[in-house]
């Protein structure tokens, strides 16, 4: 198959044409020229668009697919369709399926049912046996079988002895480990974060502290083992000062945040929706400028998309009674450049591309001649979300309805591809 | 005479002009519960449903009396030996009593924010009963009327709120009511059960002193304590919550002053109230349970 890119902005500092439109020719996943005008004679596809951006394909580090064990809620293969629209080349799927993603056959599974799918899904593998927190999955079979990183996922790692031998573990191929920062001891009687908004609705809080002491403990854990811990979904200004002083320190750590921490606060919970229930809980407007800012100043590294479908009954309930989560695959690239416009296409490409390759140590192909298309595509026009946007098995997802400032045309993914009508 | 809003969800959602609207309406209520025959047609057209998903004594008997001296059909519903137990969704229950032509909810349920959650999805008035450890909008009416009822009026009003200030909906409805209209409020419990923004979210002051909230306040209002609760480290022991925070009839003599003690009930006696207290003259206690009816009448009445 023969593919043409008409006429695209290129940001890729790996590449020659970087900051320059260009047309790319792409024979069967291959790039075969780059240059300002090429006849589009012979292309069996072409794609354009109104103010088209093309870079690096995107990596999301934290999605839930679901598959196996609640498939009604998203498979590989919706997920992937989520995936792919939202501009997303490759995806991790956390382990939180059922059964656990804590062992070989289960890390293959997903490994070989994502060959036909148009974006890359691979698993991150489970530290401890069933996510459970106290005995060592087999992580060095499960790295061998192509699990990309280690986390309990959804759940997070309280033990500091397994934690500190989990770190050490990891060494031996240099793994990095990812943590939601929450010590469940101070949060578990919590809904939303703990604060004026909470003491309003009479809903019981989790206090920010509870995520920050998990940071702090983990960073003296990271420090100790000289191995690498990578938090995601940080929420709160302490957390993102915690890492910043950490990073000036040498620990080896780095870290991402959501869309919807960086777009909502616990002041929109007023309705009580439950689809802004979330873990870690969405904080106050001085923590979202300073997850603002820590993008700005590259304290956070990149961000995730927390992708957690639920499904209608889950959400269409009682909030204490909601299950926690977002789904949001298809938003999360043109949500962050909503909520922050001043991020310039090289800081976008930054937080999506190039940062998730360099920390899981993902080979990223420049867009040159001869490289792998390994392309996202977006259009710098506005783009209000709509129901039929959405992708995923389920709809949760609070950017439905918004205004957003660009939007994703799709990605090339060598021979497969996906683009947005 | 109507409200700004459809449903009674919380204080917090009313117009002072609406409490206000509420309280007088009750006093012609209690007139009406004075006469040998206390019953009135207002609301016969109306069947309402009281769904009680968390248990309940005096609020579910003080809304049915309500209901029936205002001659409106009632069915009740808890959620033991129902639906509930099989699996049923809040919604579903609900869509199937309302199918029946049901006119009005009256619901008290475990998780905060619950009777939010129905008002979004079904079509008729909704009056919340208590919903999880956030309001409990007709004991602040109740407790309201029977402030000015003993002292003549509210605002100015320095009301002390004593106990697990945390976990109470009654606090934090009364907090709401006592700051609309114009009363001085503070809060006063061990740390563990204040919560740690009380001061700015509601606009309260925080006295960890029992002594000193007692020798400040005119009206004590004075919380259960939950025993359910005591899964959590909160405090020791029934015992000692009593010896730092127990109300005792010789703390009361020693102030230079009466004041007034309130509780919403059950009454844990020997823990946050002695016996001595409860049943003295400084209580109100029953006049609150029969307040109760009356407010509670004003607020269907007003919402039908």
């Amino acid at each position: 198959m023969t593919v043409l890119i008409k006429n695209a902005t290129i940001t890729d500092k790996a590449s020659a044409f970087h900051n320059r439109k260009a047309d790319i020719l792409i024979e069967n996943g291959i790039i075969k020229n780059i240059a300002e005008e090429i006849e589009s004679t012979g292309a069996t596809k072409i794609i354009e668009g109104k103010e088209l951006n093309v870079a690096p394909g995107f990596t999301d580090i934290f999605a839930h697919f679901n598959d196996p064990g609640t498939e009604y809620k998203e498979t590989l293969e919706t997920g992937a369709q989520a995936a792919a629209t939202g501009g997303y080349v490759r995806s991790f799927a956390i382990p939180n399926t059922n059964p656990v993603i804590h062992n070989k056959s289960q890390v293959e599974y997903i490994v070989q049912k994502a060959k036909s799918l148009v974006t890359d899904i691979i698993p991150i593998g489970a530290i401890t046996k069933n996510a459970e927190g106290k005995d060592l999955a087999e992580m060095y079979d499960m790295q061998q079988s192509g699990a990309v990183a280690f986390s309990d996922g959804t759940h997070t790692l309280q033990n500091s002895q397994v934690l500190l031998k989990a770190l050490q573990y990891v060494k031996v191929f240099d793994g990095v480990i990812i943590q939601i920062p929450d010590d469940t001891n101070i949060t578990k009687t919590g809904l939303i974060n703990e604060g004026i908004v909470s003491t309003q609705l009479g809903l019981p809080g989790k206090p920010a502290i509870g995520e920050q002491i998990q940071i702090a403990r983990d960073l003296e854990l990271a420090r100790y083992t000289d191995s690498h811990i990578h938090f995601t979904s940080v929420s709160t200004a302490a957390s993102v000062a915690l890492i910043r002083n950490a990073k000036a320190a040498g620990i080896k750590v780095s870290c991402s945040v959501t869309p919807y921490h960086l777009t909502f606060t616990d002041d929109d919970l007023r309705t009580y929706d439950t689809n802004l229930k979330v873990n870690t809980p969405l904080r106050t407007a001085e923590d979202v400028a300073a997850l603002k800012a820590a993008i700005m100043d590259g304290t956070i590294d990149c961000i995730a998309s927390h992708h957690l479908p639920q499904d209608y009954d889950n959400k269409i309930c009682e909030f204490e009674y909601a299950k926690y989560g977002m789904e949001g695959l298809e938003t999360t690239v043109a949500a962050v450049k909503t909520a922050i416009p001043e991020l310039s296409n090289e800081q976008l490409v930054q937080l999506f591309a190039v940062n998730p390759a360099t920390i899981f140590k993902i080979e990223l192909p420049a867009i040159a001649v001869g490289s792998k298309a390994d392309l996202s595509l977006w259009q710098a026009t506005g783009w209000e979300v709509k129901n039929s946007d959405i992708r995923s098995a389920c709809k949760n997802n609070s950017f439905i309805g918004r205004t957003l400032n660009i939007k994703i045309k799709g990605i090339v993914n060598g021979n497969k591809i996906h683009i947005n009508d | 005479m109507s409200l700004s809003t459809k449903h009674l969800l919380g204080i917090k959602d009313l117009q002072k002009e609406d409490i206000q609207t509420i309280l007088t309406t009750a006093e012609q209520f209690k007139e009406v519960l004075q006469r040998p025959v206390k019953k009135v047609p207002s609301l016969r057209d109306v069947t309402i449903v009281n769904l009680f998903y968390e248990n309940s004594t005096r609020t579910r008997i003080s809304f049915e009396l309500a209901e029936k001296r205002l001659s409106a059909d009632t069915i009740n519903f808890s959620a033991s030996g129902s639906s509930v137990s099989k699996g049923e969704t809040l919604l579903d229950t609900v869509n199937n009593i309302l199918s029946m032509k049901v006119d009005m909810v009256v619901m008290r349920h475990s998780a905060s924010g619950a009777p939010h959650f129905l008002a979004k999805h079904i079509p008729c008035a909704i009056i919340n009963a208590g919903d999880g450890i956030n309001e409990h909008p007709t004991q602040a009416l109740l407790d309201a009327f029977s402030i000015t009822e003993k002292t003549g009026g509210l605002e100015g009003r320095k009301v002390a709120i004593i106990g697990d200030v945390m976990h109470s909906r009654v606090a934090l409805s009364n907090i709401y009511l006592l700051k609309k209209i114009g009363a001085e409020v503070i809060v006063c419990g061990p740390p563990t059960l204040i919560p740690k923004y009380i001061e700015p979210a509601l606009g309260v002051r925080v006295e960890y002193s029992l002594k000193k909230a007692l020798e400040w306040c005119d009206v004590a209002n004075v919380l259960r304590i939950q025993l359910e609760r005591q899964n959590q480290v909160l405090f020791s022991s029934m015992r000692e919550y009593n010896l730092a925070y127990g109300v005792k009839k010789n703390m009361l003599d020693s102030l230079n002053k009466e004041i007034v003690i309130m509780h919403p009930g059950p009454i844990n006696r020997g823990v946050e109230l002695d016996s001595d207290v409860a049943d003295s003259h400084h209580a109100i206690i029953l006049d609150q349970v029969q307040n109760g009816v009356a407010v509670r009448m004003a607020a269907l009445y007003l919402l039908r």
